[in-house]
């Protein structure tokens, strides 16, 4: 069996359709979007598009599922013992099967909101993260930023459950909230005990965390006012081991990239004009 | 058959036929029976694009007017391109609850831009139930969802939806009265307007 296999040789049926990151980036519209008053990012049922802007938002999930499933089983298979302990694959295994659940709940809830699978382009930046050859560094990247990201997603749509009155969505989510509290939780200590004793590393894998939550940012994805489709989930994040500074730093870099995001899509727009 | 005109005549922003909107459009005004002595305009927002979905259906000056986002008729698999399937049972919607307003039982309803949401989706599952009888491919489970965000995920609402789309006969009268009966009338208006999204700086 290869070992680090490369985004593009994930295997998706023929339902799955990869969208194209630069086709998106040069729409037209984009800019013009982002100039309009759309309503509020924040989900709400009261907001423009709120039901399709969920069934979005839950297939996006769902290929996230299967990508962080996909993640955690190759560091089970791509390393050597050496590199990284058999304890350390076994939690990844748990982390599979907890993934495995989670995308089988994902079709669920996919059902009970009217989308099917394959209805919105899939994104496969989540598992381009899993993808770095030192498993400190991919584990940084898939158990605590991309892990992070799923908490704040989770609880964002657990919030939008209640908030709707949705007693099934409500409830699935708190349930996979909870299993990505472990995995940040993993991916913390085995960070720790990896390096314990390479600070540099320790620093390098940080560095790497520190980018890919800055991409999981990116046009203002998460943050933490209402210009934020996902809300940077505070609470949930300390108990699955992240310091008050770090949730600081993650909402900064939130702040940057929705900031830029803005500029970008003001001088886009004049530039369209 | 209704003469159709489509805003914009041709499209810039995203690599739709309008001929083809167009045939899809009276394909579905022949469907619904749509009298053939009124005109209809279609505008399509070519700006907006998925999931920013939305559509309204009123009667101007006796013209019927459609207004829809771009990204009701876009292929989601491949952006900016049109999706016949995916924009036919909108527009078929779109021109029965436009018929509906030609009619005396829809006459005292507010445009669109003026109705609550629940009262909007309450008119809407009416409708797809009734496209659904037309033999057009329907997604009564997408549609119970936008339904059930309004009206709350109730078997009371459940009910009532299934009354509604199984109906042939509904007024405006009866769609206010099934906002009543699933508590729906007593939600906090919405903070957003109706129409947002048709509104351009």
């Amino acid at each position: 069996m290869k070992k680090m296999l490369p985004e593009s040789e994930l295997a998706r049926d023929e339902r799955f359709v990869r969208s194209d990151i630069l086709a998106r980036v040069h729409d037209p519209r984009g800019p013009r979007v982002a100039a309009r008053n759309t309503g509020p990012a924040k989900m709400a049922v009261d907001r423009p598009a709120a039901a399709e802007r969920s069934r979005s938002l839950m297939h996006g999930i769902f290929v996230g599922e299967i990508q962080a499933l996909e993640g955690a089983g190759r560091t089970c298979y791509d390393f050597d013992d050496d590199q990284a302990p058999f304890a350390l694959k076994l939690d990844m295994a748990r982390q599979c099967w907890d993934e495995s659940r989670h995308c089988e709940i994902s079709v669920k809830l996919g059902d009970h909101m009217g989308s099917e699978i394959g209805e919105y382009t899939e994104s496969t930046f989540l598992y381009q993260a899993a993808c770095n050859p030192d498993p400190v560094l991919r584990l940084t990247g898939v158990n605590r930023a991309l892990e992070g990201l799923a908490i704040d997603v989770f609880s964002t749509m657990k919030e939008f459950g209640h908030e709707s009155g949705d007693p099934v969505l409500e409830f699935c989510e708190d349930w996979m909230l909870a299993d990505e509290v472990t995995h940040v939780k993993m991916g913390s200590d085995w960070l720790r005990r990896l390096t314990a004793n390479d600070p540099e590393r320790l620093e390098r894998a940080l560095e790497f965390q520190r980018t890919v939550d800055k991409l999981f940012s990116l046009g203002g994805f998460r943050g933490e006012t209402d210009e934020n489709p996902i809300q940077l989930a505070r609470r949930f994040r300390e108990l699955a081991g992240f310091t008050d500074e770090e949730n600081d730093e993650i909402a900064e870099v939130s702040a940057q990239a929705t900031e830029e995001a803005r500029r970008m899509a003001s001088q886009a727009l004049i530039g369209t004009n | 058959m209704a003469r159709i005109t489509l805003l914009p005549e041709q499209f810039s922003l995203v690599e739709y036929d309008a001929a083809e909107v167009v045939a899809v459009v009276e394909e579905a005004a022949a469907l619904v029976g749509f009298p053939t002595d009124v005109d209809v305009v279609v505008e399509v927002d070519e700006e907006l694009f998925a999931p920013l979905v939305g559509c309204s259906a009123d009667v101007v000056d006796g013209r019927a007017h459609v207004w829809i986002s771009g990204a009701n008729l876009e292929d989601v698999t491949r952006p900016r391109h049109f999706s016949a399937d995916r924009s036919r049972l909108d527009f078929v919607i779109a021109l029965l609850r436009a018929k509906d307003r030609l009619g005396p039982d829809f006459a005292d309803a507010p445009a669109d831009a003026e109705l609550t949401l629940a009262e909007r989706t309450a008119w809407d599952a009416w409708s797809e139930g009734r496209a659904e009888r037309l033999g057009v491919p329907t997604r009564r489970q997408r549609r119970l969802y936008d339904y059930r965000l309004q009206h709350g995920f109730t078997d009371v609402a459940d009910a009532v939806f299934d009354r509604l789309w199984a109906a042939d006969t509904v007024t405006w009268a009866g769609i206010r009265e099934a906002c009543k009966e699933t508590g729906a009338s007593d939600r906090p208006a919405a903070r957003v307007a109706a129409d947002l999204l048709r509104q351009r700086p």
